[in-house]
């Protein structure tokens, strides 16, 4: 049984279509990336997911209920981290897990959550209207643990967090899936995703436009990445663009650009730069992913509709059969 | 239990906001002042009571407001509806254990400011005051504040933002006291039911118009006082106040058990539409 699975999932708002025949499977123990830009529907698939929303139209499936008409059942065995909410302000955070343990009728030890989010126990005695957004994140975090629950859905969870704290996030989704948990990770910035998640989902103006494992998104792009090097003068880059895996080379005024289709090819381009003039710093730029992200979810493509040409994202849509029903 | 998880958390929100302590504080203050004020004009500390319920028929729905307009929306306009909501809580617990938080500030207000009002007659004024009487009088007030309570909670729970919150819950004060009362010579109920009934020909007999007022709950309420002072009415030391009793017409509605019914059934009714709304609602 997967863990998630809608089937024309669509909520409107008037004319406004925010998701659009979304069909998608999360399986059963899988740390799924939902990834997308804000305002892709992310958030609003989210909220019909855990009943907060009802759907214009399809369903949702979670756990193995309805999620419009047994959402309750659904949230009694997910633990949630929400984007956009606040908590009482009045109550201190240790208040706030205990009425989630005493809610779900569990048995866990608030203290042990708290600090399993790097909360100091004193930090969780204040009152929570004091909170700094991370300190926030970091307690709604140990409120979704409680219970361990059978699906973690986390709507932007790293937002406000500092690296430190994003590292123990992912730390805890990994132990969290590594027990058997199914976590469904929202973000709109895939570095935050793609060291953690086993697939991603990319979603863009209400529809998933790709689904798939990193790798595999990232050949089915020919991702490429950019060594960009400052340079004394305007050098012979013949060398350097006959190697094999190097795309392109651009010389501007003191800098080259090399475009190389292999990571393998970065190296040896670099020697021969270096044999042809004298490099005085260098620069790669890992954007594989960010550029494969950019190019499903940028701007000039999906939105003015109907496409020329027929742009990138709808035909990866039609490729991974994410688009339509 | 869930609903009393939702109840004690938002009780215990509310109370380290100030907003419990200012409501029980006016309301207390506001009932020791006219006893104490009294003191020197009625031997009678019921006298002072008919006094008090027309300050509580006019002010209490006002001082209940700021208590209970945001109990709903201001969860659903700065988020934390989210948290609640991301809990296993159905949307009948959280609408009724906010509720349940809210009354149960409201009617702990009541008894303390009627508890307070009793202590001052007891040491100051010519004759004691009568138990069963505060008691009676306690328990009309604490009607009164479950109907508005419960109009004003279901209110917020209509409701997405704390801008039409409050608008609702003044619109309800509004419409439910001066309004329906006729308190506004201009602007009331009466004076257009009137309107209508000259407009299709025919005309209100007093009897009619009297029996509209009465199915607000604020009217509801003076006229439920009379159940208060059955032991000392017709009373020939307070002629004004024996007037407003005695010379009523024998109808339905001055029966006690019917400004009772109206009175819970305002609340009981607005908390289920609320509840009902609530249930339909989007959140997020």
């Amino acid at each position: 049984m997967p863990a998630i699975e809608t089937d024309g999932l669509t909520k409107r708002f008037g004319d406004f279509t925010a998701v659009d025949a979304l069909n998608l499977t999360v399986e059963d123990g899988e740390v799924f990336g939902f990834l997308g830009p804000n305002g892709a529907g992310k958030s609003t698939t989210i909220n019909m997911l855990l009943g907060f929303l009802q759907p214009t139209d399809g369903t949702a499936t979670v756990l193995g209920h309805d999620a419009a008409r047994e959402s309750r059942a659904v949230r009694q065995r997910t633990g949630l981290l929400p984007e956009g909410f606040e908590l009482y302000e009045n109550l201190t955070g240790r208040e706030h897990v205990v009425s989630a343990i005493e809610t779900k009728d569990a048995d866990d030890d608030p203290d042990h959550l708290i600090e399993r989010v790097g909360l100091a126990p004193e930090a969780a005695r204040r009152r929570a209207g004091g909170y700094s957004k991370g300190m926030t994140q970091r307690l709604t975090l140990a409120v979704a643990l409680v219970d361990d629950p059978d699906l973690l859905i986390l709507d932007e969870p790293s937002s406000g967090l500092d690296p430190k704290g994003a590292k123990l996030l992912r730390e805890i989704v990994r132990e969290e899936a590594d027990r058997g948990a199914t976590v469904f990770f929202s973000s709109h910035i895939l570095g935050q995703v793609e060291q953690v998640c086993d697939r991603v989902g990319i979603m863009n103006h209400g529809e998933i436009v790709a689904v798939d494992t990193i790798d595999a998104l990232r050949d089915q792009m020919g991702a490429e990445s950019t060594v960009r090097a400052d340079v004394a003068g305007s050098p012979d880059t013949d060398a350097v663009a006959a190697l094999d895996g190097v795309r392109s080379v651009t010389v501007g005024d003191g800098h080259v650009e090399v475009a190389c289709t292999q990571p393998a090819a970065k190296m040896p381009a670099l020697r021969a730069l270096d044999d042809a003039a004298t490099v005085t710093d260098i620069d790669v730029e890992n954007a594989d992913l960010e550029t494969l992200f950019d190019r499903y979810t940028g701007d000039d493509v999906g939105r003015d509709e109907p496409t020329d040409d027929g742009g990138q994202a709808p035909e990866a849509a039609a490729a991974t059969g994410g688009g339509d029903a | 239990m869930s609903l009393l998880t939702v109840a004690r958390d938002d009780f215990t929100n509310a109370r380290r906001s100030y907003a419990v302590l200012g409501v029980v504080g006016v309301l207390t203050a506001i009932v020791g002042l006219i006893f104490v004020s009294e003191i020197s004009v009625y031997d009678d500390p019921f006298r002072t009571l008919f006094d008090v319920s027309f300050f509580l028929f006019l002010v209490f729905p006002i001082v209940l407001a700021p208590l209970t307009y945001l109990a709903i929306a201001g969860d659903r306009d700065g988020g934390a509806i989210k948290y609640a909501m991301g809990l296993p809580n159905s949307r009948a617990e959280y609408v009724f254990g906010k509720l349940a938080s809210r009354l149960g500030v409201t009617l702990a207000a009541v008894v303390l400011a009627v508890g307070v009002g009793f202590v001052v007659a007891l040491a100051t004024f010519t004759n004691a005051p009568d138990v069963v009487m505060f008691a009676k009088f306690a328990l009309v007030s604490l009607l009164f504040a479950f109907a508005f309570v419960g109009i004003y909670v279901g209110v917020s729970a209509m409701t997405s933002s704390r801008s039409r919150a409050m608008l609702g819950v003044f619109g309800a004060y509004f419409v439910l006291v001066p309004f329906w009362f006729g308190f506004l010579p201009v602007i009331s109920l009466t004076e257009l039911l009137g309107t209508a009934a000259d407009l299709l020909g025919t005309e209100l007999s007093q009897n009619t118009i009297q029996f509209v007022q009465a199915l607000s709950p604020a009217t509801a309420y003076l006229y439920s006082t009379e159940f208060v002072y059955q032991s000392v009415l017709p009373s020939s030391t307070y002629q004004g106040m024996t007037a407003t009793f005695t010379d009523v017409p024998n109808e339905i509605y001055r029966e006690f058990w019917f400004n009772a019914v109206v009175m819970l059934a305002w609340g009981v009714g607005s908390m289920l539409v609320g509840y009902v709304s609530f249930t339909r609602s989007e959140l997020g």
